[in-house]
């Protein structure tokens, strides 16, 4: 195997990544290198949905399991060989049907029929032994020796983006909302990566390319999210438990959430919201529920604790599932793209194994002293006090805005996020996002003229609400994003993020600082690209990024 | 003094903790808060079996028949015979979700059901008492084991469950009658609906290596079948349908057992193959005449791709199939191994 798709990787002197039996995240040399040959067949769907695409024609349901056989692939997301095998079958099946698409469409407008080679003619072995072999097909450092390790690492940077965005593409599509323009998007960067590209610039364009559909598909998830569930308002959320029976639910998918919450309706049984999760208490639909009593427990990270302690069944997901342990192993449960060899997984909605383990689980014995977080920051709620804000940056009441969110993780040096927080100004406001804000969200920040300090904007993908924000603010004060007084401090772990540093990145924004560390896959060569085009910027001492934050702006 | 022992699982994980010289491994482990499995801690079962690959050590006092003198440059030691004279790197035949982190209290049940399903062979059904951190909960993986005690009796014997992992507190066994066996005596004597026995466990590695993609292969001897039944439980209701052979072996057609639980689990699994091994049939006895070993032998020299082996049953049918299924080109990490006296 190797992987350097997420934050964790192996750093060493004799170069980054996971190259051993087991990634660091989990995930065994078999899975890694199904996973990479998932994404080679993925590639050979999208070469001919393009070329049928340009001729007028889809095919939905391909179009759906690009999005989800992308989002299988994501850092902790699924960790099943046997799961990757059927897929990899799966995407042949389709692939073959898209051909013939292309080909009649062809034939019937009288056009050439190309001949595709590679991963559009890929078949895959029947005994584990040869699928293993053909693996090294979709390898991330495939012709490194030929390319170089720049080339590699733009080709991997446009793959795990375009993950990021598949992603949250299927978290909108679950939702009821899809585009084509999104799924065009996807199918032209991934047919372009199927030509094994050596032009660095062409690639700069590519991943600048999948910046620009992943805004969309922020768009369209944002819709997605309050169209079903109701727009953002700001609301408390209670952070510590009541007696009861209980479920927790851990992830990014809304959707399971208000499944879940139909399905235990009157049941006597709480609701807990885990990681990135903790927004839905935001959303009116889902607030409505009186059983969604609060959320359990923080990031990520912290899973095999939380979940060891936590007294009843556990839902997760989408993104962020970590091994198990014995303590819990036989009452968590996955959904969607999730999946652990040995961890039973639940199809279509149906959550009634969870409802029997909770009504027999004891649940929290008493009742802990109420705790809460403020949640609800989205656009509308910000943009809904424009007016104050605009008043407050004119009188000199707020001098600075700050984002700091992105995800969470176990490294150390993330501890540079929390003390970021802690020493900005008191005429700041922080707005945060992602499962990032679990390092310092239940901090009592103040506020400035009733404007709390600390403003939860969401999940990872409401970057899009942060985005509309700094766009309004940018109007209201007729300049350019890059002319506010506003710094963006991103941290990063998995490609959702780095799909969400590309979409920055398209829209021109620079001097982000980007952290806990620069991506394995950045080289040298192309950070310097990437610090001279967008002035990208390391982490590096806090106080002293937060001071040159605020002096240039200024 | 004592020496830092690393204990490496088969998934990676490691634990480390520190032994002295004067302790056995399994009981510094226990004592630093890690409980690898282990049934008798007297060097008789076989069920602490690991390799010491670096350092050196002392075995003391166990049964030879679980490390012949041959396995001596292999380096397979018994978790609780072993004693350090260095630093140690052991590794475990087993996933790190093997290791308990705490001491489980026995938990209090009742027989609600014991019938004979066949000659020598008795299903026994438990429903475990609330307990106050689980209630009717029973963590288990499908393969393992739990001891079953009458305290009053003095007698405990452990059993492989046969069903899964469940939140009514219902446990399944199926148990071989032993002519000398204390608690089948029990069992067929005294043992009746309303009883009460405690459980302890659950322990062992026996298990599905899920992450394999081969084929896989079960061979049980008798009532071996347990775990296999409670894998096959697993297997359905999951949905994780695999190519699967079952080989079941008994001495005559008046042991067959569970033949329609067998049959109802091939409904669910479209991949599971099931064989029944009658080693002294009738003459009406129309399908296969032999071992499991013999069963297997002719199954694998007709298949392409080479299935893990999974063993359940009495030592010798252990032994002769290892045999046979590595004379067969099988590697010895694809063969899993629990073995019943």
């Amino acid at each position: 195997m190797f992987c350097y798709q997420c934050d964790q990787t192996t750093r060493s002197e004799n170069g980054d990544g996971c190259s051993t039996e087991k990634g660091v995240c989990g995930k065994d040399a078999t899975t890694s290198d199904l996973q990479d040959l998932l994404v080679y067949a993925i590639k050979g769907i999208a070469q001919y949905g393009k070329r049928a695409r340009d001729l007028g024609k889809t095919d939905k349901k391909a179009d759906e399991f690009i999005l989800y056989g992308l989002f299988t692939t994501l850092t902790n997301v699924n960790f099943n060989a046997h799961r990757f095998v059927e897929l990899i079958h799966e995407a042949i099946e389709i692939r073959e049907r898209v051909k013939t698409l292309y080909e009649t469409v062809a034939t019937e407008q009288g056009q050439a029929i190309e001949v595709l080679k590679g991963s559009a003619s890929f078949i895959p072995a029947s005994s584990q032994d040869d699928l293993l072999i053909q693996a090294q097909w979709g390898a991330i450092l495939r012709g490194q020796d030929i390319v170089g390790d720049d080339i590699i690492g733009l080709r991997a940077m446009m793959i795990y983006g375009l993950k990021g965005t598949a992603a949250y593409a299927y978290h909108a599509f679950v939702l009821g909302y899809e585009d084509d323009v999104i799924y065009a998007g996807i199918e032209k960067a991934l047919d372009f990566l199927s030509t094994d590209p050596t032009d660095a610039d062409a690639l700069l364009t590519g991943n600048m390319d999948i910046g620009t559909v992943n805004l969309k598909v922020m768009e369209l998830l944002d819709a997605a999210n309050t169209g079903n569930f109701g727009v953002q308002e700001p609301a408390q959320a209670r952070i510590t438990p009541i007696k009861g029976k209980a479920i927790l639910i851990s992830g990014h998918d809304l959707k399971d959430l208000h499944e879940l919450l139909e399905q235990t309706k009157d049941k006597g049984i709480n609701i807990y919201t885990h990681g990135e999760m903790l927004p839905a208490h935001a959303y009116p639909i889902l607030r409505s529920y009186s059983h969604l009593v609060g959320n359990y427990g923080g990031a990520w990270q912290n899973q095999n604790k939380e979940f060891a302690d936590f007294p009843g069944p556990i839902l997760m997901t989408s993104n962020c599932l970590i091994e198990p342990t014995a303590a819990y192993k036989q009452r968590i449960f996955t959904a969607g793209p999730v999946g652990w060899q040995g961890v039973r997984h639940l199809e279509n909605h149906d959550f009634s194994p969870l409802i029997k383990i909770a009504s027999a689980m004891l649940g929290f014995k008493t009742d802990e002293a109420e705790k809460t977080v403020t949640v609800g920051f989205g656009r509308h709620a910000v943009l809904g006090v424009a007016d104050k804000v605009i008043d407050a940056v004119k009188s000199g009441a707020i001098k600075h805005f700050f984002l700091i969110g992105g995800c969470d993780g176990a490294a150390p040096g993330r501890n540079y996020y929390t003390e970021l927080a802690e020493k900005t100004p008191d005429d700041s406001i922080i707005l945060t996002l992602g499962c990032g804000k679990y390092r310092f969200h239940e901090q009592d920040f103040g506020n400035i003229g009733g404007i709390p300090r600390l403003l939860d904007i969401g999940q990872c993908n409401d970057t899009y609400s942060a985005i509309q924000i700094a766009s309004a603010l940018a109007d209201a004060f007729e300049c350019e994003v890059n002319e506010l007084p506003l710094s963006f401090m991103i941290s990063w772990f998995e490609q959702k993020a780095v799909a969400v540093l590309l979409t920055l990145l398209s829209l021109g924004i620079r001097g982000i600082h980007l952290g806990p560390s620069i991506p394995a896959f950045i080289t040298p060569s192309v950070l310097a690209i990437l610090v001279d085009k967008f002035d990208l910027k390391a982490n590096g001492d806090p106080a002293e990024d937060l001071a040159a934050a605020l002096k240039k702006a200024a | 003094m004592s020496y830092s022992i690393t204990l490496v699982t088969l998934d990676g994980n490691k634990i480390q903790f520190n032994c002295e010289p004067s302790q056995t491994v399994q009981d510094a482990a226990e004592n630093a808060g890690f409980f690898p499995p282990a049934i008798c801690k007297m060097g008789s079962c076989g069920s602490c079996l690991a390799v010491c690959d670096t350092g050196d050590y002392e075995l003391k006092n166990y049964s030879e028949g679980l490390l012949p003198s041959e396995t001596e440059e292999s380096k397979a030691v018994l978790l609780c015979r072993t004693y350090p004279q260095s630093d140690l790197m052991i590794h475990a035949p087993y996933n790190s979700d093997r290791i308990q982190n705490h001491q489980k209290t026995p938990r209090d049940a009742t027989i609600i059901e014991i019938k004979v399903l066949a000659e020598r062979t008795m299903s026994l059904v438990l429903q475990l008492s609330e307990d106050e951190e689980q209630g009717l909960g029973f963590d288990f993986e499908a393969g393992q084991f739990v001891e079953l005690e009458r305290e009053d009796l003095n007698l405990k014997r452990a059993y492989s469950i046969a069903n899964t992992a469940n939140w009514e507190g219902r446990l399944e066994f199926l148990i071989r009658l032993q002519d000398q066996g204390k608690f089948s005596q029990f069992l067929k004597d005294q043992a009746a609906v309303g009883q009460a026995l405690k459980v302890h466990g659950p322990s062992g590695t026996f298990g599905l290596q899920g992450q394999s993609l081969n084929p896989r292969c079960f061979i049980a001897g008798g009532t071996g079948l347990a775990p296999f039944l409670s894998i096959l439980r697993r297997m359905a209701e999951w949905g994780e349908d695999h190519p699967t052979q079952l080989f079941l072996g008994v001495n005559n057609e008046a042991e067959i057992f569970c033949h329609q639980e067998l049959k109802d689990l091939q409904q669910s699994l479209s991949k599971l193959e099931v064989t029944i091994c009658v080693w002294k049939p009738s003459d009406k006895w129309e399908w296969f005449r032999g071992t499991p070993a013999d069963a297997l032998g002719v199954y694998l020299k007709q298949t392409d791709v080479l299935p893990d082996i999974y063993l359940c049953g009495p030592p010798r049918l252990v032994e002769i199939t290892t045999e046979m299924v590595l004379e067969q080109g099988i590697n010895a990490e694809n063969i899993y191994c629990e073995r019943f006296g």
